[in-house]
């Protein structure tokens, strides 16, 4: 009992490192109060398939308050179903400056970063935004991040977001896992270990900076493009900074294999980057820990009171963050906040028996740094190359 | 070309999201026209009395509200995504026997039509309005064998005459004989949950008003199907 009392002191201890970490960027006054030139921007918008409300997302950048900005959507085919909705947004706001690219590239192996280079070439000014396309902004947003722009030491501005509208229960274990550990490990790690964690939904960057590091071409072959974009433009002296200006990430449609596809190549992700670090992901995940304590040790009131405990503990620790963030999800949603770690938990194990990724219909394998290279033909010895070779195939 | 799914329910009979809703995915995934067919049952046996009974269909009580609904929500769409948006329903006589069961959708309907009426009444209160007949699901389906509808297929040498279109593919399935037989034909979704947005889906190579779309689909020119993948 004494051990388990122990443990639920820095199960509490974290969870208010984290709430307080998301309350100090929610409670930072509003950007929109502070005056300041609006420099003209590029917006570069990768496109690829239909994601949940993407007319809804597309449009919210044509009503953007700010003087001069223009839209660049970029695609690799013109029959993905994207292209359609794009078309129809530039033909209902005919008097913004919006172009639409289509230009297969396959200069790399990140298909995001194929599609951004065409458009990259397009763009007309200095400031380049990269947005994603499941991203839906307020107006105030552009004049929001762009204040960052006037410190000529910034070299790059992202965002928080938060996970909004689920209809589903995949989509509702993404915006829980959004609005809980994805708000408070970034805010955590900004704040209190002065590390940039970049998040490539909104990125906003200097075209100088960029050409500097090497341009998109340089990050052609690495999955998280925008960590190393992150960490490329630290490394030139430049701060990295999270705008605490919210950014909605519509997820309302998911299914529970999207949930776990998109979490375990982000657990691949985090494993080819941190490291030895990964490993305390699992044991911050207080509910995973409590729920694998429960199932190996002969069940005693002490463990189900800890595992009851730790839940609602992470029950009111997800229901602040959320509330900091204004993600509008349902109270109720929160009592799945359990179920999301423990699911969560077992995604964790993938990353270190498995290197292999698959995004948007492509497989690859990723080594360090999320270094990209092609799967290699399929056959029984490629089973044995995921199974046995993964764990040793990175270094630490 | 139009990209169009002309055979969508809704809450106002067993479709699973409302009628607003069922029109923003379509509008958010860039269709140029649709059409909203709930279902009207025939409520003279069991399947009907129940399908009355626990609200799956649109009745002559509730059907000056679902046009009102309906035609609210066109001009919402229009405005919003540039998208044409028509009223209809899928008269639906469902009987034991697979080889008895019709269904029948009404598209650009006016005034209510009940489901219990003869083929011919129906054929002929349809033609009155200046509707679209299209015969659903016309042939034997994958998976979801509740749903086979046979009676017009089997009858169709009685009762092709009065049908404008036959779907030759419905969601996931693809009835062959339909092209073989040379009938003017579409391909819709049945959506019933927001997945169904991936399914058979019919291209029009006409204006988007309501006229040339009905024409286009009559005379079968310019019409292709795809299926539509994310």
């Amino acid at each position: 009992m004494p051990v388990f009392l122990v443990l639920i002191v820095v199960v509490i201890a974290l969870y208010l490192l984290e709430m307080l970490a998301v309350r100090s960027y929610t409670s930072a006054p509003g950007s929109d109060i502070v005056p300041h030139a609006c420099p003209p921007v590029s917006i570069l918008k990768p496109l690829k398939g239909l994601e949940d409300c993407l007319f809804d997302n597309l449009e919210s950048f044509c009503n953007l308050d700010y003087p001069v900005y223009e839209i660049i959507f970029t695609l690799q085919d013109q029959n993905d179903p994207a292209y359609k909705v794009a078309r129809k947004i530039k033909d209902k706001y005919r008097s913004k400056d919006i172009s639409i690219i289509v230009e297969p590239c396959d200069e790399g192996l990140n298909p995001k970063v194929n599609n951004l280079i065409p458009a990259y070439k397009m763009a007309q000014y200095g400031l380049i935004l990269i947005s994603d396309s499941n991203v839906r902004v307020e107006k105030d947003y552009l004049t929001a991040i762009s204040r960052h722009m006037e410190d000529p030491n910034v070299g790059l501005v992202s965002n928080l977001i938060r996970g909004i509208s689920a209809k589903t229960f995949g989509a509702a274990m993404e915006n829980l896992h959004l609005n809980s550990f994805v708000a408070g490990s970034v805010c955590v790690l900004d704040k209190y270990l002065d590390m940039p964690c970049v998040v490539g939904k909104s990125m906003l960057m200097r075209s100088v900076d960029l050409e500097a590091i090497g341009g998109f071409t340089s990050v052609k072959d690495f999955l998280a493009e925008d960590y190393i974009i992150g960490q490329r433009i630290h490394a030139l002296g430049k701060k990295v900074v999270l705008s605490n200006h919210l950014i909605n990430n519509v997820n309302e449609y998911w299914g529970i294999g999207r949930f776990i596809n998109r979490h375990t190549r982000w657990g691949k992700l985090r494993w080819q980057i941190g490291g030895i670090k990964y490993l305390s992901e699992l044991f911050t995940n207080a509910v995973f820990m409590a729920f694998i304590a429960m199932l190996i040790m002969p069940l005693s009131t002490a463990t189900v009171l800890f595992a009851a405990a730790v839940s609602s503990l992470k029950i009111a620790h997800d229901i602040y963050i959320g509330t900091r963030l204004r993600s509008g999800l349902s109270p109720l949603l929160y009592l799945l906040s359990p179920v999301k770690d423990i699911i969560i938990g077992f995604i964790w194990f993938v990353p270190i028996v498995s290197n292999t990724v698959n995004w948007r219909g492509n497989r690859y394998i990723i080594g360090e740094l999320s270094a990209l290279s092609p799967m290699p033909e399929t056959g029984l010895w490629i089973l044995i190359y995921r199974l046995l070779r993964a764990p040793f195939d990175v270094s630490r | 070309m139009l990209l169009c799914d002309f055979h969508i329910h809704t809450t106002y009979s067993d479709g699973s999201v409302k009628l607003r809703k069922a029109i923003d995915i379509f509008g958010q995934a860039g269709f140029d026209a649709i059409a909203i067919t709930d279902h009207v049952v025939n409520g003279d046996n069991s399947f009907g009395k129940l399908a009355h009974r626990f609200k799956y269909s649109v009745t002559s009580h509730n059907f000056s509200q679902y046009m009102c609904h309906i035609k609210e929500e066109a001009q919402r769409a229009y405005d919003k995504y540039g998208m044409l948006v028509i009223s209809g329903i899928e008269i639906t006589k469902n009987h034991l026997s697979i080889e008895n069961s019709a269904h029948i959708l009404i598209l650009d309907i006016k005034e209510f039509i009940p489901a219990c009426l003869s083929y011919e009444e129906i054929f002929l209160r349809a033609k009155q309005q200046n509707a679209l007949i299209v015969a659903c699901h016309p042939h034997y389906m994958t998976r979801t064998f509740d749903r086979d509808t046979l009676f017009l297929w089997n009858n169709r040498g009685k009762y092709a005459r009065y049908i404008d279109a036959w779907e030759i593919a419905n969601r996931d399935d693809i009835f062959n004989v339909v092209g073989l037989e040379k009938y003017p034909y579409l391909a819709n979704s049945d959506f019933h949950k927001p997945k169904h947005l991936f399914s058979w889906k019919t291209l029009l190579n006409c204006v988007n008003d309501i006229d040339s779309i009905k024409q286009c689909i009559r005379h079968n020119k310019g019409v292709a199907v795809t299926l539509f993948r994310n």
